[in-house]
């Protein structure tokens, strides 16, 4: 373990009795994770994936089936969550019903028996520092969503812990709401600089918040990495699914050449840069390739595409198009174009080389 | 093998908090010892030796065949009139546009405090054989009927009357809140079905109260076989299993016969408990939606709710008639003969035997009501957030506190605590002797007799609280909780600081319902009494079997009046207003 590690999970494993019956069911598979101080770490994945399960094990709200947890180099696995050095923002918020917001931020610090003065001096701050000031004296009711979000990451981030802990803070918060209280979290986070493991199913928050997103799936770690690295190089089709949206086509590699794989696409070459998977020659893979990556124009030697259906959100122009016997998503974020092509009408379509990406066929 | 080895890592890791431990082996121990043991004890003596012997002489000879018979008659049309006048009041209450709701409502609460043996008395002082009504303005003896065919007072009749009517409430209220809570949506889309009002009455009303009615109708089941009180003073010749017991152990010091006659009363309150908690309460949860979305729709056809109200308000006017009479007749030499104005009923309780028995009573009930809020709290707290195994053991036998007959838990005690417990460890010469738990019952118990009692009015008051805690603890998010703990909170800090004073309406409820429980029962402690602590409805009963309504009256007087200025105090003490009306789900 290296001096910048703050949190650690070993080949952590939880297991529930099945509700019917007497067999187990696995919530989570095996994983391990190094979270290095004052990181921003997303679990990212579809509802049920066990993502909310891990963060639990962490908090220390349950307790591994096997495999360890460590805290800035101590095993923290049997520690009462009490003892943790971690505070948790909950979906719900839970807040104290029958305490003032100032009561509520400074609960922790009671706890801790600092003096009174201390308390004050701490808790004041941290209510100007979310813009809570003016509210000190109300009670949770008498808030709204975003307000009392406010007040669940002050009451949270008055205590200093070593690891803030998020699970799906803003789920309940309306579109807007969601991506201003999204920004905040972002600032604070990078300026009291807390290693943070965060839990969520929207991948615009994860993208927008992370340094390293966890791709979970069935309880196991599918894949870890930057934002980018993620979204431009998925290990596998469901990240690539999961993560935006995505078109693909089977292929075969002809060639290896410089580490680029060669392949064709509708009568076209191309040279796919190759990431960490080794690829043979010869192998079947698939090839996939972004909505945004993909050109349409009137132009008769391009590959010929059938218009399925044209939306127009703004900011892209979003079509479905007939590609042979598939369903491909196109999106045209071009801002001098409008709506260049109906329903029903035929385009070229080309296909950007430098963005491709290869994965492992899927069967 | 493997998972008994995670349980139990588990059940360590949860209990490793030692406050938390404690408490749960507190809980445990007392559950064993206070009901648990008496209960298997009473058993074990009604199925062996002299006991079964008893039990096969009982189910043979047709004499108390027909105990066994009047036993569940009695209690069946109890059932039915409590749960008729009970849907009755409700569905006026709810369903009927009529004045003086408020009224009715308010008349359905008052049986609850009702000290025993008061309505009963009431009842003949009314309808007795020289009563104010039946002797005085229609010269009969009779309810109805003359001559051969005259039918009084006493007997199935009239325990049928004063019981519905002393345990109407709990159907009044179990029925009131589920036609309340009926989605409203549902009788409109059926109206806009074209359905009458009578069709949807049968095909929507019913069909969805029937968890309803049936758990009422189990309920006032169990709690009419196991009333004491009423067949002693009101039953005549009309025997029941509980009058029998109490006779063989007051008249014949026969406690195995006694305890016999209990296995045999058990058995019904044992079944339904059982159906209750297995069937009924399945049931009910998926019959009754959210929140109303609408306004529910009334009667307003006026021959129906004329009628019904009509009938509804002569209740009401009875009820009052009733408690009028205790009033009155604390007041007056002897009712019906002599209503002179008097105050020697309550010189007679104040400054006699009776102003120690209402020291004993208000004292122990005292006593014993924090202890078993707090009880039916923690149990409660345990059971709904601490998922470890056996909680649903733990629940169940705390609930066969009231479950079980009165009578039960009395003999019970008397089998157990009649010696002191002991553990007698051979060694050398001397055995060791280690007292466990002294001598409580009988004559040079531990205090007079008095930690007994306590121990009853405890065991026989916490399932409330346990119900009402339940009730309200899965109301609150669980997340609230473990916010507590994530800022650094320990199980005892957060059950202080955040669970209790969420639920402190249910415990103050439970505390309420527990005092007025304990002040009143007679059946669980009426073998427990000893001279040294005298116990008001025991000296009720004494007053009555005598004939001395008057002094009778005065008690019940005063004991009305102890519990609503106790309930006046408790409201202030614990805080009228509850945090959890102001939303429990963390605020949102
Ligand atoms: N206490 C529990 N007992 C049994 N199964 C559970 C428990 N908690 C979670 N699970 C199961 O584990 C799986 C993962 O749950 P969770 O971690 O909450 O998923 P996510 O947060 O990714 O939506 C789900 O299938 C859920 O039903
Ligand atoms: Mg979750």
């Amino acid at each position: 373990m290296n001096d910048m590690t703050s949190l650690r999970l070993e080949s952590v494993v939880k297991k529930f009795p099945q509700r019917e019956g007497s067999g187990e069911f696995t919530a989570v598979d095996n994983v391990s994770l190094d979270i290095r101080k004052g990181e921003f770490i997303t679990l990212l994945g579809p509802s049920g994936c066990g993502k909310t399960t891990t963060l639990r094990l962490i908090a220390g709200f349950e307790s591994p089936t096997s495999g360890r947890i460590n805290l800035g180099g101590r095993d923290i696995t049997m520690q009462p969550p009490n003892k943790r050095d971690m505070t948790m923002v909950f979906q719900s918020y839970a807040l104290f019903p029958h305490m003032s917001v100032f009561d509520n931020v400074a609960y922790g610090l009671h706890l801790k028996r600092l003096s009174r003065s201390d308390i004050d001096k701490k808790v004041r701050a941290t209510l100007d520092l979310m813009g809570l000031g003016a509210l000190a004296t109300r009670r949770p009711n008498q808030l709204s969503g975003g307000q009392q979000q406010r007040v669940a990451l002050a009451r949270a981030l008055v205590m200093e812990p070593q690891v803030l802990l998020f699970d799906e803070p803003l789920s309940n918060l309306d579109a807007k709401l969601r991506v201003q209280m999204r920004g905040e979290i972002h600032r604070l986070q990078r300026r009291l600089n807390i290693t943070s493991v965060y839990v969520t199913h929207d991948q615009d928050e994860a993208m927008a918040l992370s340094d390293r997103i966890v791709v979970m799936n069935a309880g196991k770690i599918e894949q870890m990495g930057k934002p980018e690295d993620i979204y431009r190089y998925p290990a596998t089709r469901f990240v690539a699914d999961f993560i935006g949206r995505a078109n693909f086509l089977d292929t075969k590699i002809q060639a290896i050449d410089d580490n680029c794989a060669v392949v064709s696409a509708f009568g076209q070459t191309f040279r796919v840069p190759l990431q960490q998977t080794p690829f043979s020659v010869g192998e079947h893979a698939t090839l996939m390739m972004r909505p945004e990556a993909i050109r349409l124009a009137h132009d008769p030697s391009a590959k010929q595409v059938r218009i399925e259906s044209a939306m127009y959100l703004g900011t892209e122009v979003e079509y479905m198009v007939m590609v042979d016997d598939q369903l491909w998503s196109v999106a045209d974020t071009d801002p001098r174009t409008g709506r260049a092509f109906d329903e029903g009408a035929t385009a070229g379509m080309t296909i950007l080389e430098s963005s491709l990406h290869l994965l492992k066929a899927s069967h | 093998m493997f998972t008994l080895q995670r349980t139990l890592k588990d059940f360590r890791r949860t209990f490793g908090d030692p406050v938390l431990a404690l408490g749960l082996l507190v809980a445990v121990l007392f559950v064993f010892f206070t009901i648990l043991l008496p209960i298997f004890s009473m058993i074990s003596a009604g199925v062996s030796g002299d006991g079964l012997t008893s039990l096969q002489r009982f189910i043979t000879d047709p004499v108390y065949l027909n105990i066994i018979r009047n036993t569940i008659v009695m209690g069946l049309t109890v059932a039915l009139g409590g749960t008729l006048l009970g849907f009755l009041f409700a569905y006026v209450q709810v369903k009927v546009k009529a004045p003086f709701k408020r009224f009715i409502h308010i008349v359905a609460l008052i049986p609850i405090i009702s000290p025993p043996f008061a309505l009963a008395s009431a009842i003949i002082i009314l309808f007795g054989r020289s009563g104010l009504i039946t002797k005085g303005i229609f010269d009969t003896r009779c309810l109805w009927g003359e001559g051969r065919g005259c039918n009084d007072i006493y007997g199935l009749d009239g325990l049928t009357l004063v019981l519905s009517l002393s345990l109407f409430t709990v159907a009044y209220m179990n029925l009131k809140g589920m036609l309340e809570a009926l989605d409203p949506a549902l009788d409109e889309a059926a109206t806009n079905l074209g359905g009458s009002k009578w069709h949807i009455f049968r095909t929507v009303t019913v069909p969805m109260l029937v968890p309803g009615l049936a758990g009422s109708f189990l309920l006032l089941f169990v709690e009419a076989i196991a009333d004491l009180g009423n067949p002693l003073v009101l039953g005549g010749n009309y025997e029941v299993l509980a009058t029998r017991i109490y006779i063989s152990i007051v008249g014949l010091f026969d406690t195995n016969a006694a305890a016999a006659l209990s296995v045999v009363l058990l058995v019904p309150s044992l079944t339904v408990f059982m159906v209750q908690r297995y069937w009924i309460n399945r049931a009910s949860v998926v019959s009754v939606t959210g929140k109303p979305t609408g306004k529910p729709q009334q009667i307003e056809h006026p021959v129906v709710r004329w009628v019904l109200w009509g009938i509804v308000m002569a209740f009401c006017l009875l009820i009052v008639t009733i408690y009028g009479t205790i009033f009155v007749g604390a007041f007056t030499e002897v009712l019906g003969v002599n209503n002179a104005f008097t105050l020697s009923h309550f010189d007679f309780v104040i400054n006699g035997y009776g102003a120690e028995a209402m020291t004993d009573t208000t004292l122990l009930s005292a006593i014993a009501t924090p202890i078993a809020g707090l009880m039916g709290i923690f149990i409660a707290f345990l059971v709904v957030r601490k998922p470890f195994p056996g909680r649903g053991a733990l629940d169940f036998a705390t609930m066969l506190g009231i479950a079980l007959p009165g009578t039960i838990l009395g003999i019970g005690y008397l089998i157990v605590f009649n010696n002191p417990i002991e553990l007698t460890i051979p060694i050398g010469e001397t055995p060791l002797v280690i007292p466990i738990i002294p001598k409580l019952t009988g004559g040079r118990a531990l205090l007079g007799g008095a930690l007994a009692i306590i121990l009853v009015y405890i065991v026989r008051s916490v399932p409330a609280a346990l119900r009402s805690g339940v009730s309200l603890l899965s109301q609150i998010d669980p997340a609230i909780e473990e916010a507590s703990t994530s800022l650094g909170a320990n199980n005892a800090q957060t059950f202080r600081r955040i669970t209790l004073p969420l639920i402190r309406p249910a415990f103050l409820s439970g505390l309420m319902y527990a005092f007025a429980r304990s002040m009143t029962t007679i059946s669980a402690i009426v073998f427990l009494t000893t001279p040294q602590t005298r116990i008001m409805t025991a000296q009720i009963l004494n007053e009555v079997e005598n004939g001395r309504f008057g002094n009778a009256f005065a008690y019940c007087v005063i004991l009305i009046i102890i519990v609503l200025i106790s309930i006046a105090i408790l409201t202030f003490l614990v805080g009228g207003s509850s945090a959890a009306t102001r939303g429990l789900q963390g605020g949102r």
